[in-house]
């Protein structure tokens, strides 16, 4: 039984490398690192308890993507058993240490708070897409929706985020705005 | 700007994203070369897109977090490849386990309960609920509040004055009844066991334990409902500190968050 069963070494050489682009999908989804770390970590755990049923050379990013996803549903709805509270202390820890941001930070952190505002819905289905860079039926196949679902989704968060940046834009020359 | 435009302006994401079929595409090429508006949005499109990628990729992964993961990963074991006779006989093993669980079960109630106990923070978690369960749920002992001098005794000069500080602390219902180190597990503890008058007397524990090797809850406070028990716990400094009831979630967390700056400041001092 153990020569079938996976090795950490080849996990962890198709898994690891994704790593970076799953933490910042949930870091954007979620709207907080710690959670994020979570939520990512507790993605691996479940990709590596069922690596075995993972076919090699089928898309493994995409499968990590698709646990991600499904970690982040059961999160949000309370499923994990284990809850952080910051504490008031912790908050004011984070509030002092702020530093001033350079002018390229700062139109970077509008840009993500502009996307954080998005639906939830929507904001994953624009991550998935202008930044993952996963086509159409990849997204409908992670978010479990039908292709007609993705695209309005997308449609309507790319509209509120232009509307949103269009005097962003102008100010830190992005271009003229939205239509 | 006219139906062309309208038109074409509403396949500009899908064109760049290279989601249009080919005819459509090409049209909208077509219109693009002709028609200056069209081809300045576009460009705007793509510099918006540009700039979400270029924000969202600069998010800062925490150093700490592959190690983390591969550690996690290395201590958890894969399912392995079934076929279907693995499948029933892991079915039979589990039907096994659980008619042994339940003789267990009725054998040692502390086990059972903390069985239940889940998530990769369970095993640090465990650690204070044990000693709740042992000392405070499971043992008989007067509900009486002990003498001042009693408690002050019990915890030697090194702790006694760990009992006004967590008073203060404490609703006005809730009386700091016991004072005490105790063992459990092979494990020291320090131990205050509190009761509160309101609503039929609810136990909550106190508990302080010298941190071991490798047991960690980093950061902020963690929170888990075990059984009808509600888990608190942090680390400071050289300690582990909990509060666990039979509260209900919200009051046990505030009673904790309540207490836990006081307690930091505390363990500071008593760690070397």
């Amino acid at each position: 039984m153990d020569s079938k069963l996976p090795q950490t070494g080849e996990f962890e050489k198709a898994a690891l490398p994704h790593l970076n682009e799953l933490y910042r999908t949930a870091a954007r989804l979620l709207g907080d690192g710690t959670q994020a770390e979570d939520v990512v970590q507790e993605t691996y755990l479940q990709a590596w308890k069922s690596f075995a049923r993972f076919e090699p050379g089928t898309n493994c990013r995409a499968w990590l993507f698709k646990i991600l996803v499904n970690t982040i549903h059961h999160y949000r709805r309370g499923w994990f058993n284990l809850r952080r509270v910051k504490e008031s202390e912790e908050i004011l820890e984070h509030t002092a240490a702020g530093g001033a941001p350079v002018p390229e930070r700062i139109a970077q952190q509008e840009i993500l708070r502009a996307l954080g505002r998005l639906p939830a819905d929507y904001r994953a289905a624009v991550l998935l897409a202008d930044v993952e860079e996963f086509s159409y039926k990849e997204i409908a196949g992670l978010l479990g929706v039908p292709i007609g679902t993705v695209m309005s989704r997308l449609s309507r968060g790319r509209k509120l985020l232009r509307e949103q940046l269009s005097e962003l834009a102008q100010s830190y020359g992005i271009g003229e705005g939205g239509a | 700007m006219n139906t062309a435009c309208e038109n074409v302006r509403g396949h500009l994401d899908a064109y760049l994203s290279r989601e249009l079929p080919e005819e459509t595409s090409r049209e909208v090429q077509r219109h693009l070369e002709s028609c200056p508006q069209c081809a300045a949005e576009l460009e705007t499109r793509v510099r918006i897109r540009a700039k979400l990628q270029a924000a969202v990729r600069a998010t800062p992964v925490p150093v700490h977090l592959q190690a983390k993961i591969r550690r996690a990963v290395r201590g958890a074991r894969p399912r392995p490849r079934t076929g279907l006779w693995a499948v029933a006989a892991a079915a039979l093993v589990i039907v096994c386990v659980a008619l042994v669980s339940r003789l267990r079960v009725q054998a040692n109630p502390e086990e059972a309960i903390l069985r239940k106990t889940t998530g990769r923070l369970a095993a640090v978690l465990n650690v204070g609920l044990r000693d709740h369960l042992h000392c405070a749920v499971f043992r008989k002992y007067s509900k009486q509040p002990e003498a001042a001098r009693q408690m002050a005794a019990d915890l030697g000069p090194g702790f006694a004055d760990l009992v006004a500080l967590v008073q203060a602390k404490l609703p006005g219902d809730f009386r700091i009844i016991q004072g005490h180190h105790c063992n459990a597990g092979g494990r020291q503890y320090t131990h205050l066991i509190i009761a509160s008058g309101a609503g039929g007397g609810k136990i909550v524990s106190l508990i302080l334990t010298r941190r071991q090797t490798g047991e960690s809850l980093t950061g902020s406070i963690h929170q888990a409902g075990v059984d009808r028990f509600q888990v608190v716990g942090f680390a400071s400094h050289d300690y582990l500190a909990y509060v666990i009831s039979d509260l209900d979630a919200q009051q046990n967390l505030q009673l904790a968050a309540n207490l836990a700056p006081a307690l930091r400041e505390y363990l500071a001092e008593h760690s070397t």
